[in-house]
């Protein structure tokens, strides 16, 4: 297919033509990664930032690391939230990326939107590694990939992602590359946190746990914010690791052998019992490595022709 | 093919003479087939690849490892070229430690090709020698490669195209000597 | 002296919808007849000169009167200030402009009303009244003094911005409020409910992951406002109402004959929640935009009656403000050029509203709620007027408006229908779309 996107935003607007070319590429890559040498000369000379304005080692060091095997040079922005309530705003900092010359921006930022409102002011391409409560693609494919490795053909499998739903960008980014990939898609969790407004993303939604588990080809469990305890969303860790947490008994109700995926980090005991949360663990070199290829798939496709070279 | 065509260089049987040949050449000059690994270059080297497989275990009776390598991500003209290409997976199924790695490619010409799956080889392994076998040498190096194995050398003027078909890959079976229509700068 | 000829009329303080002749004198409207003479004319101007206007084919009405600006000024002269802000009211039809007071520092005390009248002299466009607020700081704590305020020139006294959250307050409010005869405008917002959202809570915030404000946020204080102003006697007046229940709980709170008015904002009347995208802070409105049902609960309740008048709840920002992503834009949209214009072509053209309907709302409603002169054009009564030509057409854009602000989803819109003659006390201060 004809690559023409500038930017990857959000899996929303993206059609499944394209998924599966980032899926195919990141296949490609995943190879290099297995190689002795892991160092390409494809993107010589061409510059990947990253502005990062929440913490996260792990997407951050991914990135870095996609970038890198494919020969391009990397700079980090860490942008601490002080400054940024210190009046310097994100429109300021875009204009100072721009006068970098980058070729890809790569955009972690608290504000749902922020990815789209970057990339409609620069020139480089904009690569959203999570905005907000909105978007986190490379997540999303990045678990498509991996679900793919395991079930092959995803069409007609069933997936379950379970948790804090409402304030996640894991389940809204997976939800919509999951149905455009053809797969039964249950959310499932607490009406606090999978409440009625989610059906704008057009998938089944339940609040029991158990019933939507038998034929799940795949678990999701979302990393649950200790915090919106107290914001009252839920009564207390007790009843929702009751209610929701993925045990090893739970788990049987399948019917399969279901894989569980989590994004990370754990809340042991709580979204996640320590057994099944070391399955988990027994997943995340494969993931790590899934995601570089992702990443490095992304940005091959954005700037590894002459189309976003910046004149 | 923009182009209009001024001579068949090769016809179906010209092809089969000059792979077979090749095929020889190799296996003698490697002194068997004990450490051969044979790697086609995306596109039309993989079926010539096969085929020289296919020739070496006729006559020596030993099918000998084959691998594909695709050297999109090695290119060093990807920032002037208009789209973004396509990649393909390289698979190369054994081990190149150690072993004669022969790379396949159907046309050779200003040695950019050879020089990136030179670089991708090297990237995936460390072989004891690596040859280059192609079925035309046109012309107009531009780095100081030189194949090892030629099916048929050619002449060319740059204005000129040399086109491989392979009926795995185009259906037809020959090679043409076409000149170019309009001035499209183009390799 | 004016003589306009031959334009369609529309007065809905005299049931008035017809073309006539009007003649503007001594600051006043002189006469409106079915025809007149030159000769008739030239007796009434006794010896002064006479310029007559051909108004085939547009509209005449009384000057709108918009009970909800926000001028910004003092304290964030930036966004806007009285002159810029007044001088953008002539330019979109308003003559009289009631100005908020959440400005930096709040009108709270009558030193304060006073500098707001008279900056809004000194501009000599529209005629500006402030709006003291309710409580002190707007901490919703403490009563303002309002009849000292009222001595001062305030119009009206809300906390618009915030809400009073303290029910007790709020009825406190009401009831010290009858001194003066005032309304409490109340900008209906429960803060809990609210929360940090950012737009309407619905289908469209949960996939855009944008923090949701329900619906509920608005009409639960409007259940209590309506509940405190029954029980008091006071005098409610609710700001940009923008749900379904929200119109359903007035009409039979005004069916119990509860002393409330209600007034709606024309991008309530416009866009749903669904037309917002993840960038378009240009959209972001508090109280957010609401589903296509509320929007057509308020057109219908507009219609009605329920709801008494429309205001533009025009709040300027800069650019910088608004160049930023979704939940850190500010709210409010910079609405006073444009308002008119887009109600007649999202509403009036359509058939959806009738401008009769429209200008009393806009204008009669109004000056009889807050007891300010204008809003009609019978004879004797001050000539706050606009002439609308509704094929006049003009492209919104950073170079034509006179507002500081540029925060309005018209933007970059190709618009017919516009005020093209606007007086203040008979005196021309707006001609061809150009403040004097
Ligand atoms: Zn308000």
């Amino acid at each position: 297919m004809k690559w023409q996107r500038k930017d990857i935003l959000a899996i929303e607007d993206m059609s499944v033509e394209e998924i599966r070319h980032i899926l195919h590429t990141a296949k490609v890559m995943k190879e290099i990664l297995m190689r002795p040498i892991k160092k390409l000369p494809t993107l010589k000379g061409k510059s990947v930032v990253n502005l990062f304005y929440e913490a996260s080692t792990r997407t951050r060091t991914s990135f870095e690391m996609a970038a890198k095997v494919l020969g391009a040079d990397t700079t980090s922005i860490a942008v601490a939230q002080s400054s940024v309530s210190k009046g310097e705003s994100l429109y300021d900092t875009a204009k100072t990326i721009q006068a970098m010359r980058a070729d890809v921006v790569i955009l972690r930022h608290p504000s749902s939107g922020s990815a789209k409102f970057l990339a409609d002011i620069l020139d480089p391409a904009v690569i959203n590694a999570g905005d907000g409560q909105h978007a986190h693609p490379t997540q999303a494919l990045l678990d498509i990939f991996t679900m793919q490795e395991h079930l092959g053909e995803l069409e007609g499998k069933n997936v379950v992602i379970v948790g804090d739903v409402l304030h996640s960008r894991v389940a809204r980014s997976n939800a919509w590359c999951l149905q455009k990939m053809g797969v039964n898609v249950t959310l499932a969790g607490p009406p606090t946190l999978v409440p009625a407004e989610m059906e704008g993303l057009g998938v089944n939604m339940t609040h029991d746990l158990d019933s939507a588990l038998p034929g799940a080809d795949i678990v999701m469990a979302l990393r649950l914010q200790l915090e919106r305890q107290k914001s009252g969303l839920f009564p207390s860790l007790r009843e929702y690791s009751h209610l929701y947490g993925l045990t090893t008994e739970r788990l049987k109700k399948t019917g399969k052998q279901s894989i569980v995926l989590h994004p990370g980090p754990m809340n042991r005991g709580v979204e996640i019992s320590d057994d099944v949360a070391n399955g988990v663990d027994a997943l995340i070199e494969r993931q790590v490595t899934n995601g570089v290829a992702i990443r490095m798939a992304l940005i091959y496709l954005l700037i590894g022709g002459s189309g976003n070279v910046v004149a | 093919m923009e182009g209009t065509i001024k001579s068949k260089i090769l016809d179906p049987d010209g092809i089969r003479r000059a792979v077979t040949r090749i095929a020889h050449e190799i296996v003698e000059k490697n002194k068997g087939t004990d450490k051969l690994v044979l790697v086609g270059i995306r596109r039309r080297g993989v079926p010539l690849a096969e085929r020289i497989q296919q020739y070496i275990e006729e006559f020596e009776g030993v099918k000998v490892p084959l691998g594909i390598l695709d050297i999109t991500l090695y290119r060093d003209d990807l920032s002037t070229i208009d789209i973004h290409p396509v990649v393909h997976e390289t698979d190369i199924p054994v081990s190149i430690e150690g072993k004669a790695v022969i790379l396949i490619d159907d046309v050779l010409y200003t040695g950019r090709t050879a020089r990136a799956a030179l670089d991708a080889t090297m990237d995936i392994g460390r072989p004891e020698r690596i040859q280059l076998a192609v079925l035309v040498d046109r012309g107009h190096r531009e780095l100081p490669i030189r194949a090892d194995f030629v099916g048929k050398n050619l002449p060319t003027s740059r204005r000129e195209i040399v086109a491989v078909r392979l009926k795995e890959v185009d259906g037809d079976e020959d090679v043409l000597l076409l000149e170019r229509d309009d001035d499209i700068n183009k390799s | 002296m004016w003589w306009l000829k031959d334009v369609m009329v529309i007065d809905p303080s005299q049931n008035i919808s017809a073309p006539r002749d009007v003649l503007i004198k001594d600051k006043m409207v002189l006469e409106i007849s079915a025809s007149l003479t030159e000769e008739d004319v030239l007796v009434k101007a006794q010896g002064e000169s006479v310029e007559t206007v051909n108004g085939k084919g547009k509209y005449l009405f009384p000057g709108l009167i918009d009970v909800h600006t926000h001028l910004r000024e003092p304290g964030q002269e930036d966004k806007e200030d009285i002159l810029s802000g007044s001088r953008a009211a002539v330019r979109g039809g308003f003559t009289t402009i009631l100005a908020m007071a959440n400005t930096q520092p709040p009108i709270d005390n009558r030193a304060l009303v006073e500098f707001v009248r008279r900056q809004g002299e000194r501009a000599g466009y529209a005629h500006v009244l402030p709006i003291g607020t309710v409580t002190k700081g707007m901490q919703g704590s403490e009563l303002v003094e309002m009849a000292d305020m009222k001595a001062g020139g305030a119009a009206a006294f809300s906390d618009d911005g915030k809400n009073i959250q303290n029910a007790e307050m709020m009825r406190l409010a009401l009831e010290y409020a009858k001194l003066t005869g005032f309304p409490i405008i109340s900008h209906c917002e429960d803060k809990d409910l609210a929360g940090d959202g950012q737009m309407r809570r619905g289908v469209a915030s949960g996939r855009m992951g944008l923090r949701g404000i329900p619906a509920s946020a608005e009409s639960v204080i409007v259940a209590r406002d309506l509940i405190l102003a029954e029980e008091t006697g006071g005098k409610l007046h609710l700001a940009h109402i923008s749900t379904a229940d929200s119109v359903e709980m007035i009409r039979k709170a005004k069916a119990r004959g509860v002393n409330v008015t209600a007034e709606v904002n024309p991008h309530h009347l416009i866009f749903t929640d669904e037309e917002i995208g993840i960038t378009d802070t240009v959209l972001k409105v508090n109280p957010p935009l609401g589903s296509e049902e509320d929007r057509e609960a308020l057109i219908e309740g507009l219609r009605d009656g329920t709801i008494d008048m429309i205001a533009t709840d025009h709040a300027p920002h800069t650019q910088a403000e608004k160049a930023r992503p979704f939940a850190e834009a500010p709210f409010g949209i910079a609405s006073l050029e444009t308002a008119l214009s887009a109600v007649w072509n999202y509403l009036v053209l359509p058939g959806r509203l009738s401008l009769d309907r429209v200008i009393e709302a806009w204008s009669w409603a109004p000056a009889q709620r807050f007891g300010l002169t204008g809003g009609t054009l019978k004879p004797g009564a001050i000539a706050d007027i606009v002439l609308f030509d509704p094929d006049f057409s003009e492209v919104i854009d950073s170079t034509n408006l006179v507002s500081k602000a540029r925060n309005t989803p018209f933007l970059g819109k190709n618009m017919a229908g516009f005020p093209v003659m606007v007086w203040v006390e008979g005196k021309l201060v707006q001609r061809d779309r150009v403040v004097k």
